[in-house]
C-alpha cells in the first residue's frame, strides 16, 4: 500500500489535476481534531514572581545552587539580551509579548531531595502516565530512557543505573551543573553563544533545566534517551536547555516530545538546544512537537522559538535532526549543523503540519566549514485551514569546503484554498569545488487520487491520511521505531474529524 | 605467455600499477603488456578494478598512481592529461558515455578529430571535409546522419551511445582502444553492429582491450589474451578458453585462485 | 555620494517635470534604499556608493553602437538621440505616446510603488529629463523588429526610461541594449504594458566597459492572453543591479524568462525577480544562470507570489550557477510564496562548477582543458543567448563573452 501510494504521489506532483470532485469543506472538515494533551494537573506549585530583571536571574541560580561561571554565563546572557531587538525578520505576525507579565521559574512542590520515584507527587507520575509517558518502574517505556520535564523542572530520569553501566550521563541539566560541572563548564555556550539571537539569549539568561547527555568514547548508547516537555502553569514560560556531547566514536539516538493544556493566553517556550559531535561521533536528534496551537480562532497556544543547534566538531562525525511538528501556535525554529570536522554530515528532516491560524517559520542552516563534508534536508510543509507554513533555510559553503555537496528538497502541500505555503532558501557557495543542489515543489492532495482510492473502498478521511502519510514518507522513515508510529498516529489525528 | 619474444614493441607496458582514489586503494599491482594486433579482454566481478584500470589508462584526474608505470609507445604517460593521451592515440570507449547538453555532437566529433590529426600532422578538416569523412564511418556502426544533430549522446538510447562511441573510435583510429563493457545494454543485433565495428576499425598496428563480464562480446571478437581480475590485481590469465570456463563455472570458481607470480 | 546630496537638496535641475518632481518629493523623504532588506542586503556599500557618485549628464554622448545595422527591416531607436518616433505604415503604427498617456500610466505606477523595492526607478524618474524619456504605443501587425539603445556617458550618471504600450493584439520583437561606458552610471527604467491578446520576444542585453555601472529595472504588466518572453544578458559591469518585476494582472498569461549573468574580476552583478500573478491561470517558466570567475560575486533572488485568486497557477523557477574561482562568490535564492492550493510551483537551484565528468570524456577524445571549458560554457550560454531575439547578432554576442575578461 505504502509503495503505491508515493508513486500516486509522485503523479500528483507531476501535474495530474483533474476537476474539482470532492467538496472543498471536507477536506477542511477532516483537519480539525481536538487537541488530546490539554488538562491541566492541579498540583501545588512554587512559583517566583513575574517579570524579569537581574535580580530574578540571581533568583533562578540561587535556587539552583548554582556556582559562580553560571552565574555570570546568566548575567552576562541578561545583559546582551537588554540590549538586543526582538527580530521581525520571519515575517510572523504576532502580538507583542509582554516579558515582564511571565514567571520564569515555576516547579511543582515536592520533597527537598528525592531518592526514588517512590517520593515523586503521584499527581505528576499520573499527569505522564495520561501522557502516555509512564515512569514508574513497573510501566515504564523498554528500550527508552526518559527525562520528564515539568514545567522549569526535570521530574525524573528512568533508566539511570543501566546507562551508568556504559558510562553514559543522562540526567536533567541541573543535575549535570551540580555532578559533571567540568563538562558544563566546557561546553555549554559552545554551539549556541549567549549573544547568538534574541531568545537564545533571553534563555541563557533565565534556562530552568532541560536536559544533559553525555556519551563517553566508544560507547554506542544502549537504548534511545529521551527527553518530555510538559507545560503545565499557563503564566510560566518555560525555558529549557539541552546539551548533548558525543565523544570520539560514540553514537546516539535522542527524542524528544512535547504537550501543553490549553490557556486561552500565549506560553513562550525558548528553548536552546546545543550538540556536539567529536571524530566519528554520531547524533540523532528527533523532536515530536505537539504544544498546544491555539483554538480555531487562533486564540492561545504556544510561542515556540527555539535554537537548535550542532556543531560536528569531529572528523566523520555525524548529527541529524528530524523533526515533527504538528503543535504551538507560533513555531520559530531551525535546527542547524556546523560542519567543521572533515567529511562530517548533518541531515534534516522535517514535517511540519499547520491547521487553523498557526504559524510555522521552520527549516535548517548547513554551514559547510570543512572539507569534504555533506548535507541532506528534506522538509515536507503540510499547510492547511488558514495557516502559514514557511520552510527557511540556508546552506553556505566556505571557502574551505572544498568536495562538499548539499542537495535540499522542499516540498508543500496546500489543503484548502486560505492555507498558505512559502520557501525561502537562502543558497550562497565561494567554493568552486562543491556542489549545491536545491528542489522545491508545491503541490495538493488531487482529486482524481483521492477519487482513486475512495473507488477502491476507502473512507475519505482514510484516503487524506494516506495521502498525507505517503506525502512525508521520506521523513517519517528516518524517525526511530517508536516515533515514526507516533508521528503518522498525530497526523492522523490532526487530520482526523467528522466528516459527514 | 606474456614473456613469450615478440618482434615488435608493446604498444601498452604497465608494470606493477597502484593506484588510489580518495585515500582508497583500488588497484594493487596490476602488469599488462598488449603487443600491436592484440586483442586482449579483461574479465571479473562488479567492483574488481578494471573500470578503473581503464580510467587510469585515459588519465582520468580523480585517481592517483601510487606506484608503477604505465609506458605507450615505450614512453611514461603516467604526468599526461588525458587529451594528450587521445592525440596520442590511447582511446577509452566508457561504459557510460557522458551526455554533454547543448554540446552538438558533430561539433564535438570534428573538434577531437582535428585534434588527433594535428598530433598526427595531418591537415584538419573543415566542416565539409569533415562531413564527408563522418558520412563514411557512420556506416560502420550503422548511425543514422541524424544523430550528427544532436547533442552529445544527449538522449541517446543505451545502443546509440555505445555506436557513437564506436563512431568516435573509428574517426580518432587510435594504437590502442580500451571498450569499458562496450557490449552492456546492447541488444543481439546492435552488439552485432557494435563487434563488427570494432573488427573493422582494428589492424594488425593496433591493440584492443575489452572489458567485460560476459562471454557474448568474445563470441563476436575472439581474445588472444583473458586476464580475470580480482580485488585490484590480474589473478589469472589464459587464452580465449579461459572465458568459456569462466561463462561456464562462474566467478567463484576464481574465488579459490591464488595470484598467478 | 554626489546624486544622493543633490536629491535632498534638490539641486538638480531647474525644469523638472511633474514626474520628476513626485519622485523627487518621495526619495528626498529617505533618499537611500533600506540596506538591510532581501534586496539590498548582498549589494556591495562601495560600489554602490560609487555608482552614485557622478553627476548628472544632460548631454548625449556621440553613439558609436558596436551592432550592424541589420537590415531596413529593422527599427533602430537611441534614446535621448532619436527625438520625434512617428511611424504610420500600412500594417502598423509606432508613435509616441502622449504627454497625457505617459503622465496618467506613470503616476498610476508610482501610486503603487514602494520606496524601497521601487527604488531604482524613483531613482530614474527623478533624474530622467525629458529628453531621455521616450514613451511609444505600438499597435498593427508583421511590425519589424525593434533594436533600443540606451548609453552612458564615460565620467557621468545617465538615467533614461522607456515606457512601452504593446496595444491589443500586436505581436513584436524587441532587443534592448544598455551600454556602459569607463567610468560611468547608468539607470535604466524600462515600463511595459502589454495590453490583450498581445506578445513580445524581448531581448535585453547589457555590457559595460571598465568600471562601468548600470542599475536596470524593468516593469512588466501583462493583460490577459499575453505572452511576455524575455532573455536578458549582463555581462562586463563593475556593479550592476537588474531588477524585474512582472505582473500578469488577470492572470492569463504566460511568462518566459531565461537570463544569465557573467561575472569576472571583482564585478558584482545581481538579478532580482518578482514575479505576481494576480490572477488564474497563469504561466511561467524561469531559467537564470550566474556565471562567476576571479573575485567577482553574483547574485539572483527570485520571487513568485501566487495569491488565492491564482489558482491553477502554474509556475518553475530555475536558478543555475557556475562558480569558476575560489575567490569568486555566489548567492542564489529563488522563494515560492503560495496561498492558492490548486497551483503547480516548483523551483530549483544548483551552485557547482563545470562538470568534471564531460570535461574528462572530451579531454579523451584529445579536446583540450581549455577547449573543453569553452565547449561547456557556450552550451551554458546558448540557452539564453538563442532566446534573445533578433538573430543577426547572436553569434558575435556568444564570442563576446566567452572572451570577455
Amino acid at each position: 500500500m505504502g509503495v503505491s501510494l508515493v508513486k500516486v504521489y509522485k503523479a500528483n506532483c507531476n501535474g495530474l489535476f483533474l476537476e474539482n470532485m470532492v467538496n472543498e469543506n471536507l477536506v477542511k472538515d477532516v483537519v480539525k481534531e481536538p487537541y488530546k494533551y490539554g488538562f491541566v494537573t492541579d498540583i501545588e506549585t512554587e512559583k517566583i514572581s513575574k517579570g524579569l530583571n537581574e535580580d530574578i536571574v540571581r533568583l533562578i541560580s540561587q535556587k539552583k545552587e548554582e556556582p559562580k561561571y553560571l552565574l555570570d554565563f546568566r548575567l552576562k546572557a541578561f545583559k546582551k539580551w537588554q540590549k538586543m531587538d526582538e527580530p521581525d525578520w520571519a515575517g510572523l505576525g504576532y502580538k507583542q509579548i509582554d516579558y515582564q507579565d511571565i514567571i520564569y521559574y515555576s516547579a511543582p512542590k515536592q520533597k527537598e531531595k528525592i531518592s526514588s520515584l517512590d517520593e515523586v507527587d503521584p499527581k505528576l507520575l499520573e499527569t505522564f502516565d495520561k501522557l502516555g509517558i509512564p515512569l514508574t518502574e513497573q510501566k515504564k517505556l523498554t528500550n527508552v530512557a526518559v527525562d520528564a520535564v515539568f514545567d522549569s523542572v526535570s521530574i525524573a530520569t528512568t533508566f539511570r543505573e543501566e546507562l551508568a553501566k556504559h558510562g553514559v550521563i543522562f540526567c536533567s541539566i541541573s543535575e549535570a551543573v551540580k555532578n559533571h560541572s567540568d563538562l558544563i563548564e566546557k561546553y555549554l555556550g559552545t554551539v549556541v553563544p549567549a549573544s547568538d539571537n534574541y531568545f537564545a539569549a533571553l534563555n541563557s539568561a533565565v534556562f530552568s533545566d532541560g536536559s544533559f547527555v553525555y556519551i563517553p568514547k566508544g560507547v554506542t548508547c544502549p537504548m534511545d534517551l529521551s527527553s518530555y516537555f510538559r507545560i503545565n502553569s499557563g503564566d510560566t514560560g518555560q525555558f529549557e536547555r539541552t546539551l548533548i556531547i558525543a565523544e570520539e566514536s560514540s553514537s546516539v539516538s535522542y527524542l524528544e516530545g512535547c504537550t501543553a493544556p490549553m490557556f486561552d493566553t500565549n506560553t513562550l517556550h525558548a528553548a536552546v538546544v546545543e550538540l556536539i559531535a567529536l571524530d566519528d561521533a554520531s547524533i540523532k536528534y528527533s523532536t515530536v512537537q505537539n504544544w498546544y496551537a491555539g483554538d480555531e480562532e487562533g486564540v492561545g497556544g504556544i510561542f515556540n522559538f527555539v535554537t537548535k543547534r550542532g556543531k560536528c566538531l569531529g572528523k566523520r562525525s555525524k548529527i541529524s535532526w528530524s523533526q515533527v511538528e504538528t503543535g504551538s501556535s507560533i513555531t520559530w525554529k531551525y535546527p542547524s549543523c556546523l560542519l567543521l570536522g572533515e567529511e562530517s554530515v548533518g541531515e534534516f528532516y522535517s514535517v511540519a503540519l499547520t491547521n487553523n491560524l498557526q504559524q510555522a517559520d521552520t527549516g535548517t542552516k548547513m554551514i559547510h566549514i570543512g572539507p569534504k563534508t555533506k548535507s541532506t534536508i528534506v522538509s515536507k510543509g503540510i499547510s492547511a485551514g488558514n495557516s502559514i507554513n514557511s520552510y527557511r533555510g540556508l546552506v553556505k559553503m566556505g571557502r574551505k569546503a572544498a568536495g562538499s555537496r548539499n542537495y535540499s528538497q522542499c516540498d508543500s502541500m496546500l489543503i484548502g484554498d486560505q492555507a498558505s505555503a512559502n520557501t525561502f532558501p537562502y543558497i550562497k557557495s565561494q567554493q568552486p569545488n562543491s556542489e549545491i543542489e536545491h528542489e522545491a515543489s508545491t503541490c495538493r492532495i488531487s482529486e482524481d487520487q483521492l477519487f482513486y482510492l475512495q473507488s477502491r473502498g476507502i473512507e475519505f478521511e482514510e484516503a487524506v491520511s494516506m495521502m498525507v502519510s505517503g506525502f512525508c514518507r521520506d521523513v517519517f522513515n528516518q524517525l526511530p521505531m517508536e516515533f515514526a508510529s507516533e508521528a503518522d498516529k498525530l497526523l492522523a489525528l490532526k487530520l482526523e474529524g467528522s466528516v459527514g | 605467455m606474456q614473456s613469450q619474444m615478440k618482434e615488435s614493441d608493446p604498444i601498452l607496458k604497465i608494470e606493477n600499477l597502484f593506484a588510489s582514489t580518495d585515500n582508497l586503494t583500488i588497484l594493487k599491482g596490476v602488469s599488462l603488456t598488449v603487443y600491436p594486433g592484440e586483442i586482449h579482454a579483461i574479465m571479473g566481478r562488479n567492483g574488481c578494478g578494471k573500470s578503473t584500470l581503464s580510467k587510469i589508462i585515459a588519465g582520468h584526474p580523480s585517481y592517483n598512481i601510487t606506484n608503477g608505470d604505465i609506458k605507450f609507445s615505450g614512453e611514461n604517460i603516467n604526468s599526461l592529461e588525458p587529451e594528450e593521451r587521445s592525440q596520442s592515440g590511447i582511446f577509452l570507449g566508457f561504459q557510460y558515455p557522458i551526455e554533454i547538453p547543448g554540446v552538438s555532437n558533430l561539433e564535438f566529433l570534428r573538434v577531437s578529430t582535428n585534434a588527433r590529426r594535428k598530433y598526427l600532422k595531418k591537415e584538419e578538416l573543415d566542416t565539409f571535409d569533415f562531413e564527408e569523412l563522418v558520412k563514411e564511418k557512420l556506416e560502420l556502426v550503422k548511425m543514422d546522419h541524424a544523430f550528427l544533430s544532436r547533442s552529445v549522446n544527449q538522449g541517446f538510447s543505451g545502443g546509440e551511445k555505445k555506436r557513437n562511441e564506436i563512431l568516435q573510435m573509428a574517426l580518432l583510429e587510435p594504437k590502442i582502444a580500451i571498450l569499458d563493457e562496450t557490449d552492456s545494454g546492447l541488444d543481439i543485433d546492435a552488439l552485432r553492429i557494435v563487434a563488427s565495428g570494432i573488427k573493422k576499425i582494428s589492424n594488425a598496428q593496433t591493440g584492443i582491450i575489452l572489458i567485460t563480464h560476459y562471454q557474448r562480446l568474445l563470441d563476436e571478437i575472439e581474445p588472444d589474451y583473458v586476464h580475470v581480475m580480482a580485488d585490484g590485481q590480474i589473478i589469472k590469465t589464459g587464452g580465449s578458453d579461459l572465458a568459456l570456463e569462466l561463462e561456464k563455472k562462474g566467478y567463484e570458481w576464481t574465488d579459490n585462485f591464488v595470484k598467478e607470480t | 555620494m554626489e546624486i544622493i546630496e543633490k536629491i535632498k537638496t534638490n539641486k538638480l535641475t531647474d525644469k523638472q517635470t511633474e514626474i520628476q518632481k513626485i519622485c523627487l518629493h518621495k526619495l528626498q523623504s529617505s533618499p537611500l534604499p533600506n540596506p538591510k532588506s532581501e534586496l539590498w542586503r548582498l549589494s556591495n556599500k562601495s560600489k554602490f556608493s560609487n555608482f552614485l557618485n557622478y553627476s548628472v549628464n544632460e548631454k548625449h554622448p556621440k553613439s558609436d553602437i558596436p551592432f550592424p545595422e541589420n537590415s531596413q527591416n529593422t527599427i533602430r531607436l537611441i534614446i535621448g538621440e532619436t527625438c520625434q518616433i512617428k511611424l504610420i505604415k500600412e500594417n502598423y503604427s509606432i508613435q509616441q505616446l502622449s504627454e497625457n498617456e505617459l503622465n496618467k500610466y506613470i503616476k498610476e505606477q508610482i501610486a503603487c510603488f514602494d520606496q524601497n523595492e521601487n527604488w531604482s526607478d524613483l531613482l530614474n524618474l527623478s533624474l530622467s529629463s525629458t529628453k531621455n524619456f521616450v514613451g511609444l504605443k505600438i499597435n498593427g501587425s508583421k511590425i519589424p523588429p525593434i533594436e533600443i539603445f540606451s548609453h552612458a556617458s564615460t565620467n557621468s550618471f545617465n538615467a533614461k526610461t522607456l515606457i512601452i504600450f504593446l496595444e491589443k493584439n500586436c505581436d513584436i520583437e524587441l532587443l534592448q541594449v544598455n551600454l556602459g561606458k569607463e567610468n560611468s552610471s547608468l539607470s535604466q527604467s524600462t515600463f511595459f504594458l502589454l495590453k490583450e491578446n498581445s506578445s513580445v520576444n524581448h531581448g535585453v542585453v547589457s555590457y559595460g566597459e571598465n568600471r562601468s555601472n548600470l542599475l536596470n529595472s524593468l516593469n512588466v504588466i501583462q493583460q490577459n492572453n499575453s505572452e511576455y518572453n524575455l532573455g536578458a544578458l549582463h555581462f562586463k559591469f563593475n556593479y550592476a543591479r537588474f531588477e524585474i518585476s512582472i505582473k500578469q494582472s488577470a492572470g492569463n498569461a504566460k511568462t518566459n524568462i531565461k537570463g544569465m549573468q557573467l561575472t569576472k574580476k571583482d564585478e558584482q552583478i545581481s538579478t532580482y525577480t518578482k514575479i505576481d500573478f494576480n490572477g488564474p491561470n497563469g504561466f511561467l517558466d524561469q531559467i537564470n544562470k550566474s556565471l562567476a570567475d576571479d573575485k567577482s560575486h553574483a547574485i539572483f533572488e527570485g520571487s513568485i507570489i501566487v495569491p488565492k485568486i491564482a489558482q491553477k497557477t502554474d509556475a518553475s523557477q530555475l536558478s543555475r550557477n557556475l562558480l569558476l574561482s575560489n575567490l569568486a562568490q555566489i548567492d542564489t535564492k529563488p522563494q515560492l510564496e503560495i496561498i492558492a492550493d490548486d497551483v503547480k510551483c516548483k523551483h530549483g537551484a544548483t551552485i557547482s562548477q563545470l562538470n568534471e565528468e564531460e570535461l574528462f570524456y572530451m579531454r579523451t577524445r584529445g579536446i583540450t582543458l581549455p577547449e573543453a571549458s569553452k565547449l561547456q560554457l557556450s552550451s551554458y550560454f546558448k540557452e539564453i543567448i538563442s532566446f534573445i531575439p533578433v538573430t543577426k547578432d547572436r553569434w558575435d554576442l556568444l564570442d563576446k563573452l566567452l572572451n570577455a575578461n
